[in-house]
């Protein structure tokens, strides 16, 4: 059965240190002043006693429905054999266009390269060689999980199977890999 | 920028002016072709001034708008890539070739009416050499029928494009609004064409203003101006008020409607038969409202989607 690489992000074990922002920026050599993922705070919100604020760790949601993919012209932007949303940035001729498309400003033009770019669930590096991504390995407060989905015995299968889990804008249709588990954010 | 605290960092759009510019250019050659070619094609009183005009403002414009569209690519020197490596499924690798071949034809085209306009003007100076001019003349002269009917169709397609570019963006509320809520019938291809045959004729005027008569064309120009309004009627009532809000209200009303629309349109009609000094004001606002158009739509919608 074909791997479907997910990651499930525990909203409520995020405690915003941004260990995941760095060990991205060194792992993939991310220009300055841009990111593949950032964890921006989300609130606080609310009065007390119901005040509210958690951490949302942004990156490419690796779409199986993936706008940025449809619509490049030369194919850069494409499907690997694992369902991860890769850029080839040979063939990338830096026109945007998978920019104007991602509902989830997850690219950026490399400053550097001219191409787009995005998260890669670090593929070519580590999932490839059977480690877990840069972020993933780096995560203080243990919120990221990645593994694949197919596989019944992987970590975010279980986790999937046991917690009500979300995807960011369900209504753009791009089923995301990327699932949010907000239950325990206070 | 605050990375940690998300103060939302003011978020470079993908796509400026540039774009817009080229969009625009686009539409402009594509319209100052489809006038060139359909005077040609069927004016009886065929107006030299016309013909001449559009025929060389289109390859002169969509030219400029492709060398805006290549400089504002991360990687300029890598446009060929866009015709190496082919995505069907991508309008941008379609209208690729779609422009290219526009191109092609747009040149050619202004090559041969060149060529006429030089013959004639020799005809004038030399009657030594007038039969040998035109007589090299009417043999490849024999082709400007021809590639007048394919341009046009090239001329449709590409104006039209330039709207399917934007409508193909499916996660986009503006550019991919469908026409009158029916699915499978995108808007904006609409909106641009209609848009882009009425800034190409006013461009193609202002190049033959001291014409005699241009009587045909000003009523076609009021034709499409109302055709317009109406289109952008439709528009603003299937998309969501945001779009026309902020900073984008002013380019909107004050440059897409009042300048580009609804100006030139009292004018033209007080100044349809009568008036010839009206022709460049006329048509110098509906160019301008054109540009302020493409603008409008590449910056809302990604400001707002
Ligand atoms: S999040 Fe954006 S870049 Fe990533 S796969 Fe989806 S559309 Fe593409
Ligand atoms: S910027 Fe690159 S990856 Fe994105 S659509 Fe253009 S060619 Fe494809
Ligand atoms: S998976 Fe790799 S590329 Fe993606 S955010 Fe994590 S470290 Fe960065």
């Amino acid at each position: 059965m074909a791997k479907q690489y997910v990651m499930v992000i525990q909203a409520s074990k995020c405690i915003g240190c941004q260990a995941c922002t760095v060990a991205c920026k060194f792992q993939n050599e991310v220009p300055e002043g841009q990111y593949r993922t950032k964890s921006p705070a989300i609130g606080p919100t609310g009065t007390y006693p119901n005040v509210k604020l958690y951490f949302e760790k942004e990156a490419c949601q690796m779409c199986k429905n993936a706008p940025c993919v449809g619509v490049c012209p030369t194919k850069a932007s494409y499907y690997n054999e694992d369902g991860v949303v890769l850029v080839d940035a040979n063939k990338c001729i830096g026109c945007k266009y998978c920019m104007t498309a991602c509902p989830y400003d997850a690219r950026f033009l490399n400053e550097e390269t001219g191409a787009a770019d995005k998260c890669s669930f670090c593929y070519e590096h580590r999932v490839s060689q059977g480690e877990k991504p840069a972020c993933v390995s780096t995560c203080v407060g243990g919120a990221l999980v990645f593994g694949d989905v197919n596989d019944p015995n992987s970590e975010v299968k279980k986790l999937l199977d046991k917690h009500k889990a979300e995807v960011r804008k369900p209504e753009f249709g791009t089923h995301p890999n990327v699932y949010y588990i907000y239950e325990g954010v206070k | 920028m605050d990375i940690t605290w998300g103060a939302s960092a003011s978020h470079e759009l993908a796509w400026g002016g540039i774009i817009a510019i080229y969009l625009f250019l686009a539409g402009v050659a594509g319209g100052a072709f489809l006038t060139s070619a359909l005077t040609e094609l069927f004016s009886k009183n065929r107006q030299l001034k016309v013909i001449r005009a559009g025929a060389y403002i289109a390859p002169v414009a969509i030219l400029i708008g492709l060398a805006m569209l290549v400089v504002d690519l991360g990687k300029p020197l890598s446009f060929w890539k866009l015709i190496l490596y082919v995505n069907f499924h991508s309008v941008m690798s379609i209208g690729t070739f779609i422009i290219s071949i526009f191109t092609a034809l747009a040149v050619v085209y202004a090559y041969l009416v060149w060529m006429a306009a030089a013959a004639e003007k020799k005809i004038q100076i030399t009657v030594a050499g007038q039969e040998m001019a035109a007589a090299k003349a009417t043999g490849i002269q024999s082709w400007r029928k021809p590639v007048a009917v394919i341009g046009s169709l090239f001329a449709l397609g590409t104006a039209t494009y330039t709207g399917f570019l934007l409508s193909a963006v499916t996660t986009n509320g503006l550019w991919h609004v469908s026409f009158l809520g029916i699915e499978g019938i995108p808007f904006l291809p609409i909106l641009f064409l209609v848009s882009a045959i009425s800034a190409g004729l006013a461009a193609t005027l202002i190049g033959a203003v001291d014409c005699s008569d241009l009587t045909a064309y000003k009523k076609a120009d009021i034709i499409l101006l109302a055709i317009e309004i109406i289109l952008l009627a439709v528009l603003y009532t299937s998309v969501k008020a945001a779009f026309f809000s902020g900073g984008m209200a002013t380019l909107f009303w004050l440059g897409v409607v009042v300048v580009g629309l609804l100006l030139p349109l009292v004018l033209a009609i007080y100044g349809v038969t009568k008036h010839k000094n009206l022709v460049l004001p006329v048509c110098g606002m509906v160019v301008v409202g054109g540009l302020c158009l493409r603008y409008f739509v590449v910056y809302s919608g990604q400001l707002f989607r």
